[in-house]
C-alpha cells in the first residue's frame, strides 16, 4: 500500500464523522461522505478497507459458565488464604530455641488449621463485588436478591439459616407441611420467618427490616424481640439498644434499589452519597458544605457507578470527580 | 464494567481489598481465560496459569498502583506468563511458529443480515489463512474488544503493523466476496 492511501486510511479510522458515515448514524455525515467518495473515485478501495475495519466482525463469544467462574474465584480465595497462613508458620519453625511452648503451639495451629477446613467444607458464601446485583435462588426455593457489596453465608445442610452482611432483599418460600421456619442473622438481630417478603440491610453499623408481605419476628441481640406486620419498618444497633419501629408509606427509598434504580423521594444529598458509599465501597467528601441539604426526588439508576454519578449530578447541579480513591462533591462551574 | 469503575475497583483492589479482587476476577476471568485458551490449546494449563496469575496479582497488589489501562496491562501479563509456562513445559516453540493458535471457526462468526451461510464460510477460510500474529490481532480487536492502541501494547508491535493486518485483512475478504459473487451470478 503506498504512503499516502496508509495516510487517508488512518486518518478515515480516526475521523469520527467518516464512522458515522461508516454505520449511518448521522445524516450530514452520511451526505458528506457520498458526495467526497463521488470526488475520489480512486480512493474506493481505502475508503471501503476502513469500513470494513471499523464495523469489524461480530463473534457469537463462548464464555464461561458464571459457575465456572466462582468456582475458579473460591479456589484462588482459598490460596490466598493458606499462602497467608503458611507465611505465619514459618516464624513458629524458625524459633528452634522454644521448648515446650512449640508442641502446644503446634497443635493450636493444626487445630486452628482443621476448624477452617471443616468450616469452610460445610460453608456457602455467595458475595457480591461493588455494584453488583445478583439473583440467588436458595435450596428451599427462597428468592434472595443481594446487593452490591454484600455477603450471605449459611451451612450447605440448612439453607433457611444464613447470616447477612450489607443489603439484601428474602422472598422466602412457605413449608407448610412442616411449617418450617427461615432465619436471617445478621450483627444486631435474628430475623424468624415462615413465609414472606421482606428486606434487610445491615450497613451503616445498624440493621434494617422493612417488611413487605407476610409477618416476621425479629430477635435482638439485647435480648428483646419484636413482631412486625406488613409495611413495618424497624431499625436497630447492637450496643445501643436504639430501636425505630414504624409504619413505612412506601418502601420504594428501601428497597428499589432491586430493580437497579434507587428511588429517592426527598432525600438529602448526603444521604444518597451514603448508598453510593455502601454500594461500591468509594468513600465521599463534600468540599462545598451546603450542597449536604440539596435533595433528590426521583430514581437513579445503581447497577453502574458512572451512569449513577451523572445522574446524580443532573438532579442536584453538583460535580461528582473521583480523586484519591474518594468521590468529591463540588460546586458546579 | 465502564473504564471509571474500572479504575475505581483497581485502587481498592490496590489497597488490599478482596472484594474488589473478586470483582476484578469475575468481570476478566472469562475474557482472558477464553484468550489463553486460543493459545495453548489446553485447558488445564490455561486455568492453572490464569489463576496463579490472579494469585500473583493479589501477591503483589502493592506495586501495581502504577497501572492505569487494567485491560490491556491483564492481557499483556497473561499473555507473557502463559507463553513462558508452556516454554517451559516445551509446549511451545514462539508464537510465531505455531500454527494452530487462534484458529476461529465457523460457528464464531456471527450471522449477521449482511452475512449469509456462504459468506460466513468465505470468512471464516480467509481468517484462518491469516498468520497467527495476524489473528491474533484480529481476536484482540473484535473478540476481546480492544482499541489498537491498546493491542500495540499487548502485542508489541507497532501502530502501523496492527494497521496493515487489518487493512491486510479486510482488502482480501473483499476480493473473496467479490470473486464469489461473481462465480455466483455466472451461475444463474
Amino acid at each position: 500500500m503506498e504512503k499516502n492511501k496508509k495516510q487517508l486510511l488512518q486518518s478515515l479510522l480516526n475521523d469520527p464523522s467518516f464512522r458515522n458515515w461508516a454505520d449511518k448514524s448521522n445524516k450530514n455525515d452520511v451526505l458528506f461522505w457520498n458526495n467526497w467518495i463521488l470526488n475520489h473515485p480512486e480512493d474506493i478501495d481505502t475508503v471501503d478497507t476502513a469500513k470494513s475495519i471499523l464495523l469489524g466482525i461480530s463473534f457469537n463469544k463462548t464464555e464461561l459458565e458464571p459457575h465456572e467462574v466462582a468456582n475458579a474465584l473460591d479456589k484462588v480465595l482459598h490460596k490466598i488464604e493458606g499462602k497467608k497462613n503458611q507465611k505465619n508458620a514459618p516464624t513458629l519453625l524458625h524459633a528452634k530455641k522454644t521448648y515446650w511452648q512449640f508442641g502446644i503451639a503446634a497443635t493450636v495451629l493444626v487445630l486452628v488449621g482443621l476448624l477452617f477446613f471443616l468450616n469452610q467444607n460445610t460453608e456457602v458464601i455467595h458475595r457480591t463485588g461493588f455494584g453488583e446485583i445478583i439473583e440467588l435462588k436458595l435450596q428451599d426455593g427462597t428468592l434472595v436478591t443481594l446487593n452490591g457489596n454484600s455477603q450471605i453465608s449459611y451451612d450447605k445442610n440448612d439453607s433457611r439459616d444464613i447470616t447477612l452482611k450489607g443489603e439484601a432483599y428474602f422472598k422466602v418460600k412457605p413449608i407448610p407441611s412442616t411449617n418450617a421456619k427461615f432465619w436471617v442473622n445478621t450483627q444486631d438481630l435474628r430475623v424468624e420467618v415462615y413465609g414472606t417478603q421482606f428486606h434487610v440491610n445491615t450497613r451503616d453499623e445498624k440493621t434494617n427490616v422493612l417488611l413487605d408481605e407476610g409477618s416476621i419476628h425479629l430477635l435482638l441481640e439485647n435480648g428483646g424481640s419484636r413482631k412486625m406486620a406488613p409495611g413495618e419498618f424497624v431499625s436497630f444497633a447492637k450496643g445501643q439498644d436504639l430501636l425505630t419501629h414504624e409504619k413505612i408509606n412506601t418502601e420504594l427509598q428501601y428497597s428499589s434499589w432491586k430493580e437497579s434504580t434507587y428511588i429517592f423521594n426527598n432525600i438529602e444529598l448526603n444521604e444518597v452519597m451514603k448508598y453510593v458509599e455502601q454500594t461500591y465501597g468509594i468513600p465521599f467528601e463534600f468540599i462545598d458544605k451546603e450542597l449536604t441539604l440539596k435533595t433528590i426526588s426521583g430514581g437513579i439508576p445503581n447497577h453502574d457507578l458512572k451512569i449513577c454519578l451523572s445522574a446524580i449530578e443532573k438532579s442536584t447541579g453538583t460535580r461528582i470527580v473521583l480523586k484519591d480513591k474518594k468521590l468529591l462533591i463540588i460546586k458546579e462551574n | 464494567m465502564d473504564i471509571t469503575s474500572e479504575k475505581a475497583v483497581w485502587q481498592f483492589f490496590v489497597g488490599g481489598d478482596l472484594n474488589a479482587f473478586s470483582t476484578l476476577f469475575k468481570h476478566f476471568y472469562p475474557q482472558l481465560h477464553n484468550y489463553g485458551l486460543r493459545i495453548s490449546n489446553n485447558q488445564e494449563i490455561t486455568e492453572d496459569c490464569l489463576q496463579d496469575f490472579f494469585i500473583y496479582l493479589y501477591e503483589h497488589r502493592e506495586s501495581l498502583d502504577h497501572v492505569r489501562q487494567v485491560k490491556s496491562y491483564l492481557f499483556v501479563s497473561y499473555r507473557r506468563a502463559l507463553i513462558k509456562k508452556l516454554q517451559k513445559r516445551q509446549l511451545l516453540q514462539s508464537l510465531e511458529e505455531t500454527k494452530d493458535i487462534f484458529i476461529f471457526s465457523k460457528e464464531e462468526i456471527m450471522l449477521g443480515e449482511e452475512l449469509s451461510e456462504q459468506r460466513s464460510k468465505i470468512l471464516e477460510t480467509t481468517l484462518n489463512e491469516l498468520s497467527p500474529r495476524e489473528r491474533e490481532v484480529i481476536y484482540l480487536k473484535y473478540y476481546s474488544n480492544l482499541k489498537t492502541p491498546e493491542i500495540k501494547e499487548v502485542m508489541n508491535i507497532s501502530y502501523q503493523s496492527v494497521l496493515n493486518t487489518l487493512q491486510k485483512a479486510f482488502s482480501k475478504l473483499r476480493s473473496r466476496l467479490e470473486t464469489a459473487a461473481i462465480s455466483e451470478v455466472l451461475k444463474k
